[in-house]
């Protein structure tokens, strides 16, 4: 594996496993998290039992809102969406004996419900770039820096221009090996862009410490060893609207976790190395022990002399 | 920011459950099996290599001699399951102790991130180890934990006091106390093992090799002996499962239940309905005798193997015997069952009347030994089920890290940073060496 799912496989298997008629509606009731800090929370209405209610609670929400995370949830839910549960964000509300569309269907678009409320700051960025690109005098001004903080010390920012659209995750490695693996493979990012069969790649730039020129003038940057900075340009290419630009919000909001997924398995690969090394060597150690040697040893008198 | 749930995973010789705490049921449950692309050790070289081993990389089937991204080509659980034609099958975890730390590294790194989805470095860990695990193995596994996954922190419980605190949801348990015997059956073996305050009595924890996977190829027997011609060849197994887990029971006495099938068979006969996995045409098959014969090989082992025969009534009054005196009634008093196959009806009454025969007829005799003058208050048994018994592992485990204390029993990272993997020998919850 790779990649990394987008949709959320626990609440994929709790609705085909609710939303299918041959299994009785039972009481639910379930809290689960997600990537970034999210949680889910899925259960059943008092004395309701078809009546499924799942809510999402997000530390960024209100920023996401903010940027237009609501028309795309509209878009998405419409006929569902519900009155958020006290302490959750938002909330969708079905009907299991009446789901209203096509249940592999729901299904799908409700395990992807973190990733399409981000989505919302990615599709205003991507029509404003449109929108400028047709004017002959951009002025640059108009340009708007979105800031998601999705994380405990980590945000993405989101800058539209005429031209493109630039992405810039700011990531924390709390551990001094992860900021060494984390370094390299960023780096090996930039230089595998190089080949000639990935010229179309989004760019990719990464500064360690030092905040890129686009987000410089920010309050409230943490300045420390452990930050690093990823920039992505995208072109107007990337985000063609259709399948192209979901698959481009997609990989990029999962990005992060992505990053840090691969270096957790690279350290596993390398322990695994170690221990085979290690087994090796042991192996070399047993070898070298001295041998005993059985030299008969005799007594004065001729008789020979043997220990047990 | 508030804390994010913790992560309770129970890894199982079979099966591995997995979730988040304050669930009552787990997220997933799957085979402990990693498919990877090595073809297992029969493509080693020869056993004794002409030079160091470290210098001839060919001979090594080994991941570390692979460049590029092998390492992430393997797959995990069901996945693991149906990939089986093309890759290696692997059961990292044998006798309940992880065997490969390879696999088992490989394999929580998949189910914390493709399965729960979740960042370990903000979440607390929960994972089960079966009793007498040895030190050592705790020592690994903390150290893949903090410096694999960063995780926040770390608590190690034995499975068996897990299944202990899972059963204070029973209405028949007045008060929550740490000492029972656990009688634990999954998938492979059934291990009966006394715990006292906390602490489990090692020496006298007693196995049992009558698991489900023997009930199943009982009943796989007894239907292929009476000739269930309808069933086709390569779904017997799994027909004879779902009939041991539909329709199965245990019965009081086992000549009266005979006696009542020939009487009223319409009553007790059922019919299991299958389809054809190949063909997709239905087929029936009568399920009779088998209904109450499957359980009941675990107090009549004679029945379905002759080398081994001592009922489970039995083994658990030796467990409880052979236990320090003064926990023995507290032993008896709760008698605790964990596992999938401890979920056939009636099977906690039988236990605990065939127990409590065992129990009274030693007092007796020990009356009569002492010529009349002694009397004893007599002994209470009980035998605790309740509904949370399949996985009562895994839901004590979600109970135990759902309290709020449960951070301060944790080792923390900080911690382990400073001390170095030997934090996770001592055990907070007994403030000594536990």
């Amino acid at each position: 594996m790779i990649l990394l799912d987008y949709h959320n496989r626990i609440i994929e298997d709790t609705l085909k496993a609710r939303f299918n008629p041959e299994n009785k509606p039972k009481l639910v009731d379930m809290s689960i998290v997600d990537f970034d800090g999210v949680s889910y929370h899925i259960s059943t209405l008092e004395n309701q039992e078809t009546k499924l209610l799942l809510s999402i609670r997000w530390k960024c929400w209100p920023e996401l809102i903010q940027y237009g995370a609501e028309s795309v949830l509209k878009r998405e839910y419409s006929q569902w969406i519900t009155q958020p549960e006290v302490g959750y964000d938002f909330s969708l509300l079905f009907d299991l004996e009446n789901i209203g569309a096509d249940p592999e269907d729901v299904i799908r678009k409700v395990s992807l419900l973190k990733r399409n409320a981000m989505a919302a700051p990615f599709e205003r960025a991507f029509d404003a770039q449109a929108l400028a690109e047709k004017e002959e005098q951009w002025d640059p001004t108009t340009s708007q820096l979105m800031t998601i903080h999705y994380r405990e010390g980590e945000s993405i920012f989101i800058q539209n221009q005429q031209d493109r659209v630039t992405v810039i995750f700011s990531t924390l490695f709390k551990e001094e090996t992860d900021r060494i693996f984390g370094k390299v493979f960023l780096q090996e990012f930039v230089d595998a862009r190089r080949k000639p069969h990935l010229q179309h790649a989004p760019q990719v730039i990464y500064s360690h410490r030092e905040p890129p020129l686009e987000i410089r003038h920010l309050p409230g940057l943490e300045d420390s060893e452990s930050m690093g900075y990823i920039t992505f340009v995208l072109f107007p290419r990337h985000f063609v609207s259709g399948q192209v630009r979901e698959e481009t919000i997609s990989r990029i909001q999962i990005f992060r976790d992505y990053l840090h997924y691969h270096i957790k398995c690279s350290k596993a690969y390398m322990h695994s190395r170690m221990r085979a090394r290690v087994s090796d060597f042991l192996k070399v150690l047993n070898r070298a022990k001295p041998e005993h040697h059985a030299v008969e040893k005799k007594l004065a008198s001729g008789r020979a002399f043997r220990r047990t | 920011m508030s804390r994010l749930a913790p992560v309770v995973i129970d890894n199982g010789t079979g099966f591995t459950k997995m979730g988040f705490a304050g669930n009552s049921d787990p997220s997933f449950i799957q085979p402990t099996v990693i498919a990877t692309r090595d073809r297992g050790s029969a493509a080693k070289g020869p056993s004794v290599p002409s030079k160091p081993s470290f210098l001839n990389t060919s001979s090594s089937s080994n991941l570390a001699s692979k460049r590029g991204i092998e390492d992430l080509d393997f797959y995990i659980g069901d996945e693991a399951v149906a990939n089986s034609k093309t890759y290696a099958l692997n059961y990292p975890i044998r006798h309940g102790q992880i065997d490969n730390w390879d696999h088992m590294e490989r394999y929580w790194e998949q189910s914390i991130f493709k399965y729960l989805r979740c960042e370990p470095e903000d979440h607390y860990f929960l994972l089960t180890e079966p009793p007498l695990n040895a030190p050592e193995n705790r020592e690994n596994t903390a150290e893949i934990m903090f410096e694999s996954f960063n995780i926040q922190g770390l608590y190690i419980a034995v499975q068996a006091v897990l299944a202990l605190a899972a059963s204070w949801t029973s209405n028949k348990v007045s008060e929550q106390s740490l000492t029972g015997t656990v009688i634990d059956s999954g998938d492979g073996v059934t291990h009966v093992i006394p715990v006292a305050e906390g602490y489990v009595i090692g020496s006298s924890i007693k196995s049992v090799p009558i698991a489900g996977r023997d009930l199943t190829s009982f009943v796989q027997n007894l239907l292929r002996e009476r000739g269930e011609s309808m069933i086709p060849a390569e779904d017997s197994m799994t027909v004879a499962q779902r009939i041991k887990e539909q329709y199965s029971y245990v019965c009081p006495d086992i000549v009266k239940e005979f006696k009542k099938y020939d009487q009223e068979g319409d009553k007790y006969f059922k019919k299991y309905d299958g389809v054809h996995s190949v063909t997709g045409q239905p087929y029936s098959v009568d399920v009779g005798f088998e209904r109450f014969l499957a359980p009941e090989i675990f107090f009549n082992p004679e029945i379905a193997s002759s080398d081994y025969l001592t009922p489970l009534p039995e083994v658990v009054d030796t467990v409880v015997q052979t236990s320090p005196i003064d926990v023995r009634r507290g032993l008896y008093k709760n008698i605790v069952l964990s596992g999938g196959s401890t979920m056939f009806e009636n099977f906690g009454k039988r236990l605990q009347r065939d127990i409590k025969r065992i129990a009274d007829a030693r007092i007796r005799r020990s009356e009569i030994l002492s010529g009349g003058s002694m009397r004893s208050t007599p002994m209470e048994v009980n035998v605790i089920s309740h509904k949370f018994q399949r996985y009562a592992v895994w839901f004590g485990g979600s109970l135990l890290a759902s309290t709020p204390e449960f951070y301060s029993y944790c080792h923390t990272k900080a911690e382990y940073d400073e001390i170095g993997p030997s934090i996770c020998r001592h055990n907070r919850v007994f403030g000594t060496l536990g």
